[in-house]
């Protein structure tokens, strides 16, 4: 009978239900150092970083003068200092403030669980106008104790977290590691604003990633740049063999990382506190709009909405999505402020461009129909709009609504029958 | 409730009865009656009824608990209740043997509610087989947690929480850390909780008892698995510190104590004679009369149990019948509609169930059952446990469910504690409802079913080392398992998936070696508890547009997606197109037709090693070469061969294990026949063989494979007679643990081959002893009958000398 180790080897490596036997073994061994006699400690200089508090750490700073992209270091700090008051906006109404710790993970994988390690924590703040990072590697196994304690030390003393789809991601990843060593998290209390969720609404282009924003808003092209998908498996090297180069790529794409997403934090609160006039096109007009109306700010929302409409340059009654959004948004402001009237006129004007989507008509003759009846009270014309929007309600099959739009011109046609009879 | 109404049933019960046997015992007999008027009925057994035998709570139980029972009409328990519990909060894993409606759900309740009472830390969490069946217990258990914290102002809540598949991602967060009581299933723990154990962190450290229900459902493939799980929750547990006591309730069989100890891999307690009142049953089992006695074809069971259930229904009793699958369920309702069902517009007073019902026609069906309006109702096992429905008045079962277990299971569905009611077997023409029907002892006395298990298959154990090393790191000095966990890992090394590091503990300076996950892939998602390796077949179905509509694992693919085969999924026939064998993928279309395939499978086997030899039977590892060369159509409910195809299929090989029967060729030579016919002889012995062994197995007969080898490529003069061998293989890559108790039971194998094929009321074979006469050729009966004849003459000559 073969070795225990054979059979294991015939498991693993043949599939399903057949195992080919003689394996041949010697192909099977990848030329990896004797697992009896592990590397005492690995060669860390290609990371240039040093020894501190029980892990290895690496730091970096960029002067003021450094650009990145288009866009120089201290422009941006000063653009953060001056625009902090409006964190909030972006951080579920949670009292962020400064200094702000943009922070993004390497993990050894994307699932989760127990055995995802995070073996990179970058944090980089700004420091007057310089921008500093700090990265925690984790160069073994038995590294991430210390390690996590000595991010939770520095993460104490941030004002709030920023990260690029931390809350979906990074923040649970990481909760996980301090779980399983039994540490305090610190992420519950610290307000986190996740940039990718403004960055959808601001910039959504085809690929919202960190890099494609980074190309087409920071203006920054990566040379050399370590694919996503090949992180763990250089972590894994590095683990294996203790060459340390491969793992120097990863750690200069969460450097770029950190600065990208400090650039578009920059740029997202510059808008956010210079108002509509600094918005640099429509969707971000709009998606502004929708950032003040959720903090109640409502004659900033209205602004915001003149500034999206502003942007369009088609003819008046031309299929425009943007110039449509705001119309949109800018009627259904007005009625909240009780501005009937100029409600009214934005519906109309929604109305009138060729090819408006059905749901957005029926919505604006429904309200156009309320505004008939019960404020105009121009029964006719009243009816006329409950007609057209059990026309446009027609292409969505919802038949609540027709119903409720059935109800209405029943109503109104009593309303016209006695006035006829008044009349009389 | 109405006296009057309860003797007019049980008056009415014992008319259908009378009609049926033509007088019932009053001993507690079994009788064999051919001459009863109805005289397809083998077998009436009287189970008389047995009073209730109280015993107090026991001491240590909270004063609350007491007190809650006690409101909601609980003064006592029964004698098993009270033993479980005894052992349970002395913290004594047990397991009990329950009866149907015998108040097992205490058991285990009870002692887990007053550990959360006395500290509220307690956790526990409970598996069951299905998503069902959790969701059952979820409405009692929250009833009792309801009783609990009005007893007192300030009783702590109570959280109990179903945590499955289903759960909602966004209610996750909030019941890991409200939940005191998990109700779970193997799958899940496995997949979504073990390897998230740092968010469970407050379950796992305060883990007082984990709640094994329906523990005989764990055997075979799902057994070993579920062994491996525990054996990781258990890990993790003395990662957090704690050490929980197990409570299992299992139905009967032969082995509930040792299947629990191998699951686990603790000891237990057995507690196993109920103190639950029962009311007096009657047990028929009926044999459709044979209507061609040459062919040995017998008439439909499905027609017999419409005729015996009308026994019933004409008599105003309330019953349930139990089909073997989804369509026989529909049939069978047609039927009772078609004899019973009133005006139309009037309540449906004959209903089917099964899976694929909504749920709001299932709570429908339930709530008329339990109030008497549903005065029939045909299903499949999705009502066999669980589900309340109240207790009807009998129980037929069309076709036997496959084991005993079972089998008491759904005859439990009928009877009261304190009244008459009776339980009907209806056997179909396969060989196990053959043997049992024709073999009443075999099923009324001691359960001979073992359920079996084997986690130290390698497939299976080297997928759960992979989960654990993720879950937590393996130090060097640990194990895992029977085999060395260490040169397991050191395998996974060398495939990257675990790297081995020195370790230094910062507290006390301590090095040790530690093997730590080092892939990307979350293991666990790789791995299903219901088969042996995660190598699958999809099926495809092409019909309009390309949807996947079910999967079969990797072994038995060819013979059931052959090119031509017909597939058949919730009664719908799908003909396989083209299977992909490299891309695992079958592509299928619906099609309407009135025959379904049966493979034709060349298999040759060949021993490697033998583990055990004494006389005529060895217990070995083998290597299994299969290939299927072709197929046959063969007609729904004739089962007419009307038609073949050849297939040229690739082969394939595994390694197993094996019980083997080594007929010498002395055996042989003393034959008295021609060498066709001993060789049909040998071929019809190892089908009965087969049968008898997937019955003492407690398996399906997809679990174990037959071969046969003749010795014709051995070396040796032509002509020579050689010895035959006919092996029982576990039909799963490196076994799953059936041949070794086989080999250990081959003498009640031989016995009971021999009481199968000798008791058949066939002349020539059938399907339900050697195999039909078709296959298996005239004599195949007669010469099979000789060859065990001759073994135990041989067996008796050695134990002489």
């Amino acid at each position: 009978m073969s070795s225990l180790a054979d059979r294991v080897r015939g498991v693993v490596v043949g599939t399903g239900g057949t195992t080919q036997r003689p394996l041949i073994t010697d192909q099977l061994q990848p030329p990896v150092p004797n697992p009896q006699s592990p590397r005492e400690s690995p060669d860390l200089s290609p990371l240039a970083g040093c020894w501190s508090g029980g892990c290895f750490v690496v730091e970096r700073e960029w002067k003021p003068s450094a650009s990145h992209g288009r866009e120089r270091i201290g422009e941006l700090a000063a653009r953060l200092e001056a625009s902090i008051a409006d964190a909030p906006l972006f951080s579920g109404g949670a009292a962020a403030r400064p200094p702000l710790m943009f922070f993004d993970l390497e993990t050894t994988g994307l699932n989760g669980g127990a055995g995802t390690h995070v073996f990179l924590i970058g944090c980089g703040w700004f420091d007057d106008d310089r921008f500093l990072t700090r990265q925690f590697v984790m160069t073994r196994f038995s590294d991430e104790r210390p390690m996590l304690q000595a991010v939770a030390r520095d993460f104490d003393r941030a004002g709030a977290l920023v990260s690029f789809n931390g809350k979906s991601f990074d923040a649970p990843v990481l909760e996980t590691r301090y779980l399983f060593h039994r540490l305090e998290w610190f992420g519950g209390e610290t307000p986190h604003i996740d940039v990718l969720h403004p960055a959808r609404q601001f910039w959504k282009r085809d690929d919202c990633s960190l890099g494609a924003l980074e190309r087409q808003l920071v203006g920054h092209r990566r040379i050399g740049d370590v694919a996503g998908f090949e992180v763990p498996a250089r972590y894994f090297q590095f683990i294996r063999t203790g060459d340390a180069r491969p793992l120097a790529a990863v750690l200069e794409h969460n450097r770029l990382d950190l600065l990208s997403l400090a650039a578009l934090t920059a740029r997202l609160l510059h808008v956010t506190r210079n108002g509509p006039g600094a918005a640099h096109d429509a969707r971000e007009a709009i998606a502004l709009a929708r950032v003040y109306a959720r903090a109640g700010m409502d004659e900033r929302v209205v602004d915001a909405y003149i500034r999206a409409l502003s942007f369009s340059h088609a003819p008046a009654r031309a299929f425009d999505a943007a110039r449509i959004d705001g119309l949109r948004g800018l009627a259904q402001t007005y009625r909240r402020l009780r501005r009937f009237d100029a409600a009214a006129q934005r519906w109309q004007e929604l109305l009138d461009i060729r090819g408006c989507p059905a749901a957005i008509a029926a919505e604006a003759t429904e309200a156009l129909a309320i505004h008939h009846e019960h404020r105009l009270r121009d029964f006719e014309l009243a009816r006329s709009f409950a007609l057209r929007s059990l026309e446009s309600i027609k292409e969505e099959r919802r038949p609540a609504r027709t119903e409720a739009v059935k109800h209405r011109l029943g109503r109104l046609d009593r309303k016209l029958n006695q006035e006829r009879t008044l009349s009389f | 409730m109405l006296p009057a109404l309860r003797s007019k049933s049980e008056s009415a019960l014992d008319a259908a009865l009378q009609r049926l046997t033509g007088g019932l015992p009053s001993e507690e007999t079994t009788l064999a009656r051919p001459d009863t008027p109805d005289h397809h009925v083998t077998a009436v057994r009287r189970l008389p009824a047995v009073a209730a035998q109280f015993a107090p709570f026991p001491d240590a139980f909270d004063p609350r608990l007491t007190q809650a029972l006690t409101n909601r009409g609980v003064t006592q328990l029964y004698t098993h209740q009270a033993e479980a519990i005894g052992h349970a909060l002395a913290d004594r894993n047990v397991v009990t043997i329950t009866p149907t409606a015998s108040g097992k759900t205490l058991c285990y309740n009870a002692p887990v509610l007053s550990a959360i009472l006395q500290d509220p830390s307690s956790r526990a969490l409970y598996l069951f087989p299905t998503k069902a069946l959790a969701q059952d217990q979820l409405a009692e258990l929250q009833a009792m947690c309801e009783v609990l914290s009005g007893a007192g102002d300030q009783q702590p809540t109570i959280g109990v929480f179903t945590y499955d598949g289903d759960t909602p991602q966004d209610a996750r967060r909030t019941i890991r850390s409200r939940a005191h009581i998990v109700l779970s299933n193997p799958d899940m723990v496995h997949s979504g909780i073990l390897p998230h154990h740092p968010r469970w962190a407050k379950l796992f450290e305060n883990l007082k008892y984990v709640v094994i229900d329906e523990l005989h459902a764990y055997r075979g493939v799902f057994g070993s698995h579920l062994c491996n799980v525990l054996r990781r929750m258990r890990r993790i547990c003395r990662h957090y510190g704690s050490d929980p006591v197990f409570v299992c309730s299992s139905a009967t069989i032969a082995n509930p104590r040792e299947l629990a100890e191998r699951l686990t891999e603790q000891p237990f307690e057995l507690v196993e004679n109920s103190g639950a009142p029962r009311g007096e049953k009657f047990f028929l089992f009926v044999n459709p009369p044979v209507v061609n006695h040459q062919l040995g074809i017998r008439r439909s069971y499905l027609s017999e149990t419409r005729r015996i259930a009308g026994e019933f229904l004409k008599r105003r009793l309330q019953l349930i019948v139990f089909a073997q699958s989804r369509l026989a369920t529909e049939i069978l309702t047609t039927y009772l509609k078609d004899d019973f069902e009133g005006e139309p517009g009037m309540p449906e007073r004959i209903r089917g169930y099964r899976g694929g019902y909504l749920p709001l026609r299932r709570r429908e069906i339930e709530k008329g059952l339990r109030e008497g309006a549903v005065r029939a109702v045909v299903s499949t096992n999705a009502l066999e446990l669980g589900i309340d429905i109240g207790a009807l008045d009998v129980a037929v079962m069309a076709g036997y469910p496959g084991t005993i277990a079972a089998t008491w299971q759904r005859a439990g569905r009928a009877g009261r504690r304190a009244s008459r009611s009776a339980a009907v077997m209806v056997a179909s023409s396969a060989p196990l409802d053959q043997f049992i029907v024709r073999n009443p002892s075999y099923f009324f006395d001691r359960s001979p079913e073992h359920a079996l298990i084997d986690p130290d298959n390698l497939h299976i154990l080297v997928d759960h080392v992979k989960c654990a090393a993720f879950e937590l790191p393996f130090t060097t000095a640990e194990s895992f398992g029977r085999h060395d966990v260490q040169e397991i890992l050191g395998v996974l090394a060398e495939q990257g998936l675990v790297h081995r590091a020195q370790d230094t503990d910062v507290e006390s300076g301590s090095t040790q070696g530690v093997w730590t996950w080092t892939n990307e892939s979350y293991p666990a998602d790789a791995v299903s508890l219901r088969s042996v390796s995660s190598d699958n077949f999809v099926i495809v179905d092409t019909t309009e547009e390309t949807r996947v509509i079910g999967e079969t694992d990797f072994t038995s693919g060819p013979s059931t997606l052959h090119p031509k085969a017909i597939y058949i999924v919730e009664a719908r026939q799908y003909q396989v197109e083209k299977l992909d064998f490299e891309g695992r993928k079958a592509y299928v279309r619906a099609i309407d037709c009135d025959y379904y395939t049966d493979a034709i499978t060349y298999t040759r086997v060949t021993p490697i090693d033998e583990f055990a030899r004494d006389a005529d039977r060895t217990h070995g590892e083998v290597h299994v070469v299969s290939r299927v060369v072709g197929f046959k159509k063969i007609k729904f409910y004739t089962n007419e061969n009307v038609g073949s195809g050849e297939l040229d299929l690739p082969e394939q090989q595994m390694h197993t294990t094996a019980y083997w029967l080594t007929i010498p060729a002395e055996v042989i030579g003393q034959l008295p026949y021609a060498s066709d016919d001993r060789r049909d002889g040998v071929v019809g012995l190892g089908f009965a063989l087969k049968q008898v062994a997937q019955l003492l197995l407690m398996c399906d007969g997809h679990d174990i494979g037959l071969s046969i080898d003749s010795g014709d490529g051995e070396q040796g003069a032509a002509g020579a007679i050689k010895p035959q061998k006919i092996f029982v293989y576990d039909n799963y890559p490196g076994g799953i643990g059936f041949s070794k108790p086989l080999f250990d039971m081959h003498e009640a194998l031989l016995t009971n081959t021999r009481a199968l094929i000798a008791e058949c009321q066939c002349e020539n074979g059938c399907p339900g002893c050697v195999g039909p006469v078709g296959n298996t050729g005239p004599l195949a009966k007669s010469v099979a009958l000789r060859i065990l004849q001759l073994l135990a003459q041989e067996q008796l000559e050695e134990s002489v000398f």
